[in-house]
C-alpha cells in the first residue's frame, strides 16, 4: 500500500463512520466503539499498515490517523452522553487563522539595500563599478587629488595612518573617501571612461550621532571630450529622479573640493515635508537637503593621471551612504547603523 | 568663523537684513550654519524695585504686586513665583516693545494691571534662565533703562570656512565678497595715513621667498592704553576674550576685521633694536605667550631680535618680548609668511592659533601695511600722547599679481552654458573694474584671491556671481555600456542568500582591540595596527570578522534573544608592506534553537554543525568543483575535529565549524554551541568573471519510464564515515540517488557501531526497471558495503 492508497482507505474510514454514527435512531456507541476503534477495528487495522509505508511519509499519515482517532472518540463520547446530534455538524473545523509554519527570513543591512540602490542607479546611467583598496597611500588619497602637502584642505579629513608602507617607504593610511578610485580608475584605463565606485571611508573624528569613524560613500566619475558642469547637473538630476521620483528638484550650491573645480553642493529638494512649510523636522523647514558633492574635474587631477586637460574634461559627484539610508529609513542617530541590533535589522524588508 | 551682524554691515551700504544676507551667503558658496539672535532689542522696561506682594483676590496662583519705577508706584498682576521683596527687576509700562510685541493694557482676573514684570524670555534674552522673572543684580537704581544692561541687539552668524575660502577670513572680507557678488557698495575701513621718516628698528629678512614682506610700524608713548568699550563688546560677541590692553585686544581686532594677523612686540624688551626674519637654528629655544617651551628646529621660520628668537612666525609671539601695562615703545609687525612653512610649524609644535590659521590658508600679499597701519590708527586714537616713530614696508620679493587670459567660450565649455560674452565681461569687472576689453581679456587676480589660478577658477567665479542656476541641466553625454565588479556579483549573491535562509546581515567597524584579538586566539602583533587609533578599543585592523560578529551576538543575548544568525560582509586585513593586505570576507555565525521561535506544530532545535554544513551547500549549490575537506590547519578559533574546510576547484573557499571552547569561554559565552563561517570572496570572483552564459548547467533529460527505490539499513563500526560509503556507491547501474534517511545508535545496535538507512532511487533511460532487476543491484550495494566496511543488514 502507499500513502495515497492509504489515505484514500482512511477517509472511507471516516466517511462509514459519520454515516454509521449519523443514522437515527443512532447505532449502539459500544458496537460502533469496537467495529471502528477497536484492537481490531478498521482504524487500528489501518494505522498497523503503516509500517509499509516509507518512512519519511509516515510521519504525516500517523499524525492523520491520529486525529481521525480523537475526532472518532470525541463523536462517540457526545453519543454516549445522549448530546444532540446536531451539534456534530457544528464542531468547529480547522482554526484558519493559527500561524503558518514559520520560514524565518534574516535581513540585509539598511546600508547594503541603500548602497544596491544607489549601484543601481549609476548603472542605469552606464557608469561602471571600480574598485580599489581601503588601506591606500598618500599619493592615491591625497596628492594626485589635488591636496598637496600641507595644504590646509587636508584638515577637512582627519585621517588614520597605519603601520605599513608603499613602494616608496611611505606610510600608508585607511583612505578617508572614496575618491582615490578615481586615480586608480584612471591609471588602468584612459579616457573617456564612466566609472563609479561605493565602500567604505574612515575619518579620524568621534562617533556622534551624525559622525562615525566609519562610513560609506558612493561617486561617480565621467572623462570624455567635451565634458562640461552641464552634463554633470543633467547626471545628478536624473539620478535623483531615479531614486526619489520625477517630481523631486535639484539645486547646485558653490563648495570646495580640492579634486573639483567649478565644485558644487548639491541640495535636493525635500520629499520627506509633510506637516506644512516651514514645519518639516526632516529639512529644519529650508525644503532642500544637502546630499552630495559634485563638481569638475579639476585640471591637476587629469595631470596626475596623464590626461591633457585640454584634450580631456570630466565630472565627478560623490554622496555618503549613510545620509541616504538615515533619510530613507527615517533615522535620527547614525550608531543605530552599527549596533546591529536585531530587532531593528529584522525590520528591513 | 563667527561674525557678528552689525561688524559686517559696517562695511556695507544698504546692508540687507540678517536673514536675508545669511541666504545669499549660501548661495555663493559661504554657507551660515548658525544665525542667532542676541542681546536686547526690547525699548520702555526700566528697573523696577517690588516694595509689597498681596494675593490676588480672584486667582490662588496670581499675585498683586507694587513695584517702585523710580518715579511712582505701580500696581501689577504677577504669576511668576519667585518673586521677593525687595527685588529688582525688569519692569515694563504699557507701551513698552517686547519680545512679543507692544505691551497693552490689561485686566487680570478682574484686577487692572499696570504693567509687567518680565522673564528673560519676554524680553527676547537668551541664555538666561527663563523659568520665572527676571531678577536683576540689586544695586541698580530703579527707572534706569534696563536694555542698557544687555549687549545690544544683534545677530551672531557661524559661517562655514572651506579651506579655499581664505579670502574671507573677517569682517571685512567677507562683506568685500558679498558686495563683489551682490553689486553693493562697500564702506572702507578708516586708515591712519600718516607717515614717519625715522628708521628707529630696522628689519632684515634672511630668507625672503619665506617672508615677502614685512611691515613694520613702530609707537612710542602707548603705555597703559586701554582698549575702547565698543571692541571689547565686539570682540567679547564673537567669542574672543578682550584683556583690556589695546595693544592685545586691537591686534585681535584688526585680524578678525582685516584677517591680517599682527603682532606686537614690546621695543624695550628685544635684545637690541633689531628684527632679523630668519629660520631657527637648531637646539634653538622660545618660550610662547602661552607660556610653552618651544625646542625650534631649522625647518621653522622665526622673528629674531639681535640675539635670539622673538616669535614663531606666523604662530604665536614669545612671552619674553610680549606687551604688558608697562610697555612704552611697540613695533608692530604685519608680514605675510609662506603658508606651507607656517603649517610644518604650526603641525611640528602642535600650536594652531587663528594666526597659523590665516597663514597657513594664505594672506594676501597687500594687506601687511595697510593692517599695520589700521592697528597703528586704532592706538592713536585711543593715545593722543603716542607718536609714530617708523613705518617701513620691507618688500624683498615683489608681489606680481597672476594674469589670465580668459576667453568666454573656454568658460561656457567648462560650465556648458551659453553665457553671452558681455555677462563674464561684467563678472570679471566686478574682480577688476579696470579690465580693458580687449580680447583675450587679460584678467588680474585680486591680491586677495591666492585662489584664482586657472580657467576653471575664473569658471567657478563666473557661475558664483550669476549663480549657479544659470547652468542648465542638459547633456548629450553618448551611451555606455556598464557593468558590475565579480566581487561585487559574488558579494550580492551570497547576501541575498544568506538573508533569504534566515541571516541578517550587520556591519562591524574594521578596528579590534588586542583583548578581542586575543579572545579569538590570534596575535595582535600580527594584525595591522592603527598608528594614531581613536582608543586602545579600536587599535587593530580586523585579521578576521569573527570577534565583530562575537560582539553583535553578545549585544543582542544581552538584550533577550536566544537565537542568532548573523553574517557580515567586509574587509579583513593582514599585515603586510607594500602588498595586498587586505581580503573581502563573507562571515556568520549561528547560535540558538531554529527556527527561531520554533512552532506550534513541533519544536525548534539547537543550532549545530550540520545546520550550518546545510547553509554552507547552499550557498554553493552550482559552483562546480565545491567539496569540504578535513583541513591540514585551520584557524585557531575552531574546536579541532569540529571544523571543515571548503575547496572550491584549486583553492580554499573558507572553514565551517564550531568555535574553541576557549574562543567562547573568553568572550564570556556560558555555553560553546557556536558555529561559524568564513568565506574569502576572492575564491568566488574568479567565477564571477566568468560570462554568465557560461555558468549555467544545460539541463539533463530525465528519464521517461517510472523509478524504484529501496531502502538499505545496515550496522557498521563507526570509524567508517558516510563520505566513503557514498563514494563506494558511485559505478551502481542505474543508480539515480543514494540518500542517507536515518542515522542510529542504541538499543540493539553493539557499541562502537551504528546503523544507517539509506534510500536507493534506480532509474533507467531505457525502460521500467523489474523487481529483479533492482534487487540485483542492492544486492551488490550490499556486497560493496560488507566487503569494504563490514556492513551487515539490520534485522
Amino acid at each position: 500500500m502507499n500513502a495515497t492508497e492509504w489515505k484514500e482507505k482512511l477517509s472511507a474510514i471516516r466517511d462509514s463512520f459519520s454515516v454509521s454514527i449519523g443514522q437515527k435512531p443512532a447505532e449502539n456507541p459500544e458496537a460502533l466503539e469496537l467495529r471502528f476503534l477497536g484492537r481490531k477495528g478498521e482504524l487500528a487495522l489501518l494505522l498497523r499498515d503503516l509500517k509499509d509505508i516509507p518512512l519519511e511519509e509516515r510521519k504525516p499519515l500517523g499524525a492523520l490517523g491520529n486525529s481521525a482517532k480523537t475526532e472518532m472518540e470525541a463523536r462517540l463520547a457526545e453519543l454516549k452522553g445522549a448530546a444532540p446530534a446536531a451539534s456534530a455538524a457544528a464542531a468547529p473545523g480547522l482554526d484558519l487563522t493559527l500561524p503558518g509554519a514559520p520560514f524565518p527570513r534574516g535581513s540585509l543591512h539598511p546600508l547594503t539595500h541603500t548602497m544596491n540602490r544607489l549601484a543601481d542607479g549609476f548603472l542605469k546611467l552606464g557608469f561602471t563599478m571600480s574598485d580599489g583598496p581601503l588601506v591606500e597611500d598618500d599619493y592615491h588619497n591625497f596628492e594626485a587629488l589635488n591636496f598637496p602637502p600641507f595644504h590646509p584642505a587636508r584638515d577637512m579629513q582627519d585621517t588614520f595612518y597605519v603601520d605599513a608602507k608603499d613602494q616608496n617607504g611611505k606610510g600608508m593610511l585607511l583612505r578617508t573617501h572614496t575618491s582615490p578610485v578615481q586615480i586608480r580608475a584612471l591609471e588602468k584605463a584612459q579616457p573617456p571612461l564612466r566609472v563609479f565606485h561605493t565602500g567604505r571611508v574612515f575619518r579620524s573624528e568621534a562617533v556622534d550621532a551624525s559622525h562615525s569613524f566609519a562610513f560609506h560613500q558612493i561617486e561617480g566619475l565621467y572623462v570624455d571630450k567635451g565634458v562640461s558642469m552641464a552634463d554633470l547637473k543633467w547626471t545628478v538630476d536624473a539620478f535623483m529622479k531615479d531614486l526619489f521620483g520625477s517630481g523631486v528638484k535639484t539645486r547646485f550650491n558653490p563648495s570646495y573640493f580640492p579634486f573639483v573645480e567649478p565644485g558644487a553642493e548639491v541640495d535636493m529638494s525635500c520629499v520627506f515635508c509633510k506637516s506644512g512649510a516651514g514645519r518639516c523636522p526632516v529639512c529644519k523647514g529650508t525644503g532642500w537637503l544637502e546630499v552630495m558633492g559634485a563638481g569638475v574635474v579639476h585640471p591637476n587631477v587629469l595631470k596626475a593621471c596623464n590626461c591633457d586637460p585640454e584634450k580631456w574634461s570630466g565630472f565627478a559627484f560623490g554622496a555618503g551612504i549613510e545620509r541616504f539610508a538615515m533619510l530613507l529609513y527615517g533615522i535620527s542617530d547614525m550608531r543605530m547603523l552599527y549596533e546591529n541590533d536585531l530587532r531593528v535589522l529584522k525590520q528591513v524588508v | 568663523m563667527k561674525i557678528l551682524y552689525s561688524w559686517l554691515a559696517d562695511y556695507i551700504e544698504n546692508p540687507p537684513a540678517p536673514e536675508v544676507l545669511a541666504a545669499k551667503l549660501g548661495r555663493v558658496g559661504l554657507k551660515v550654519e548658525e544665525l542667532r539672535k542676541t542681546g536686547a532689542s526690547f525699548s520702555g522696561v526700566c528697573v523696577g524695585r517690588i516694595d509689597k506682594i498681596d494675593k490676588h483676590p480672584n486667582a490662588d496662583k496670581l499675585s498683586l504686586v507694587d513695584v517702585h519705577d523710580g518715579k511712582a508706584v505701580m500696581r501689577v498682576v504677577c504669576g511668576a513665583k519667585n518673586i521677593a521683596v525687595g527685588q529688582k527687576i525688569p519692569f515694563a509700562k504699557v507701551g513698552a516693545v517686547l519680545a512679543e510685541g507692544e505691551l497693552q493694557k490689561a485686566k487680570i482676573r478682574g484686577v487692572e494691571s499696570e504693567g509687567m514684570i518680565c522673564s528673560a524670555g519676554e524680553l527676547g534674552l537668551e541664555g538666561y534662565d527663563n523659568s520665572g522673572i527676571l531678577v536683576l543684580p540689586a544695586d541698580l537704581e530703579p527707572g534706569m533703562d534696563a536694555a542698557a544692561l544687555f549687549p545690544k541687539s544683534d545677530y551672531a552668524m557661524e559661517v562655514e570656512m572651506l579651506p579655499n575660502q581664505a579670502h574671507c577670513l573677517s569682517h571685512y572680507a567677507l562683506a568685500r565678497e558679498f558686495c563683489l557678488f551682490y553689486g553693493l557698495k562697500m564702506r572702507d575701513v578708516r586708515i591712519f595715513t600718516g607717515e614717519a621718516a625715522g628708521q628707529v628698528v630696522p628689519v632684515e629678512i634672511k630668507v625672503p621667498d619665506l617672508c615677502p614682506r614685512y611691515g613694520a610700524i613702530v609707537l612710542k608713548g602707548v603705555k597703559g592704553v586701554r582698549t575702547p568699550e565698543w571692541m571689547a563688546a565686539r570682540l567679547r560677541a564673537i567669542g574672543c576674550n578682550p584683556k583690556g590692553n589695546l595693544l592685545i585686544d586691537g591686534s585681535n581686532y584688526v585680524m578678525y576685521e582685516l584677517g591680517q594677523p599682527t603682532h606686537c612686540f614690546d621695543i624695550a624688551k628685544l635684545g637690541g633694536p633689531k628684527i632679523i626674519v630668519r629660520k631657527a637654528l637648531a637646539g634653538e629655544m622660545l618660550k610662547t605667550l602661552d607660556n610653552q617651551d618651544l625646542k625650534l628646529d631649522p625647518g621653522m621660520m622665526v622673528i629674531a631680535d639681535a640675539s635670539k628668537p622673538a616669535a614663531l612666525a606666523g604662530v604665536m609671539g614669545g612671552l619674553d618680548t610680549a606687551v604688558s601695562e608697562e610697555t612704552d615703545a611697540i613695533l608692530i609687525e604685519s608680514a605675510r609668511f609662506h603658508p606651507p612653512t607656517v603649517r610644518l610649524a604650526s603641525k611640528a609644535t602642535g600650536i594652531k592659533s587663528e594666526s597659523s590659521y590665516r597663514f597657513e590658508r594664505g594672506t594676501d600679499p597687500e594687506l601687511p601695511l595697510r593692517a599695520a597701519r589700521r592697528l597703528a590708527g586704532l592706538i592713536l586714537e585711543a593715545a593722543p600722547g603716542a607718536s609714530v616713530q617708523q613705518i617701513t614696508d620691507n618688500c624683498p620679493v615683489a608681489y606680481q599679481p597672476p594674469v589670465i587670459d580668459v576667453d568666454p567660450a573656454r568658460v561656457n565649455a567648462i560650465l556648458g552654458t551659453g553665457i553671452a560674452d558681455g555677462e563674464i565681461y561684467a563678472c570679471l569687472r566686478a574682480f577688476q573694474p579696470d579690465l580693458k576689453d580687449a580680447r583675450p581679456w587679460k584678467f588680474t587676480v585680486p591680491s586677495y584671491r591666492q585662489d584664482i589660478e586657472s580657467a576653471w577658477d575664473v569658471a567657478e567665479e563666473v557661475a558664483r556671481y550669476i549663480g549657479y542656476d544659470v547652468i542648465p541641466s542638459a547633456s548629450n553625454m553618448p551611451m555606455r555600456p556598464s557593468t558590475v565588479s565579480p566581487l561585487w556579483t559574488v558579494t550580492t549573491e551570497l547576501r541575498n542568500t544568506l538573508a533569504a535562509l534566515g541571516f541578517s546581515e550587520v556591519y562591524n567597524y574594521d578596528f579590534s582591540s588586542a583583548k578581542e584579538l586575543k579572545a579569538c586566539g590570534l596575535e595582535p602583533e600580527a594584525a595591522l595596527e592603527v598608528k594614531n587609533p581613536l582608543s586602545s578599543d579600536y587599535q587593530y585592523l580586523r585579521p578576521t570578522l569573527l570577534s565583530g560578529l562575537l560582539k553583535t551576538l553578545r549585544y543582542n543575548l544581552n538584550r533577550g534573544r536566544e537565537t542568532a544568525l548573523l553574517f557580515e560582509a567586509g574587509t579583513a586585513y593582514a599585515r603586510r608592506d607594500a602588498g595586498k593586505s587586505e581580503e573581502i570576507y563573507c562571515a556568520g555565525l549561528a547560535y540558538g534553537p531554529v527556527p527561531e521561535g520554533g512552532s506550534w506544530q513541533g519544536g525548534s532545535a539547537a543550532a549545530d554543525f550540520y545546520c550550518l554544513k546545510g547553509v554552507m551547500n547552499r550557498l554553493f549549490t552550482g559552483k562546480g568543483g565545491f567539496r569540504y575537506e578535513k583541513p591540514k590547519k585551520a584557524p585557531a578559533y575552531f574546536q579541532p575535529g569540529h571544523c571543515l574546510e571548503m575547496r572550491l576547484g584549486g583553492g580554499s573557499a573558507g572553514f565551517l565549524g564550531k568555535l574553541a571552547p576557549a574562543v567562547c569561554a573568553a568572550a564570556d559565552f556560558k555555553d560553546n554551541n557556536i558555529f561559524y563561517f568564513e568565506i574569502p570572496l576572492s575564491c568566488l570572483a574568479a567565477a564571477g568573471k566568468t560570462e554568465f552564459w557560461q555558468k549555467i548547467a544545460k539541463i539533463k533529460p530525465v528519464s521517461a519510464f517510472p523509478q524504484n527505490w529501496r531502502d538499505l539499513s545496515v550496522i557498521l563500526e563507526e570509524k567508517h564515515e558516510w563520505a566513503e560509503l557514498e563514494r563506494s556507491f558511485s559505478g551502481v547501474q542505474d543508480l539515480h540517488s543514494a540518500r542517507l534517511v536515518d542515522v542510529y545508535k542504541g538499543k540493539n545496535i553493539p557499541a562502537g557501531n551504528r546503523s544507517l538507512t539509506v534510500r536507493f532511487t534506480f532509474s533507467s533511460m531505457e525502460k521500467t526497471l523489474n523487481d529483479a532487476e533492482v534487487g540485483a543491484r542492492m544486492t551488490a550495494i550490499l556486497d560493496k558495503l560488507t566487503k569494504n566496511f563490514g556492513a551487515r543488514l539490520r534485522a
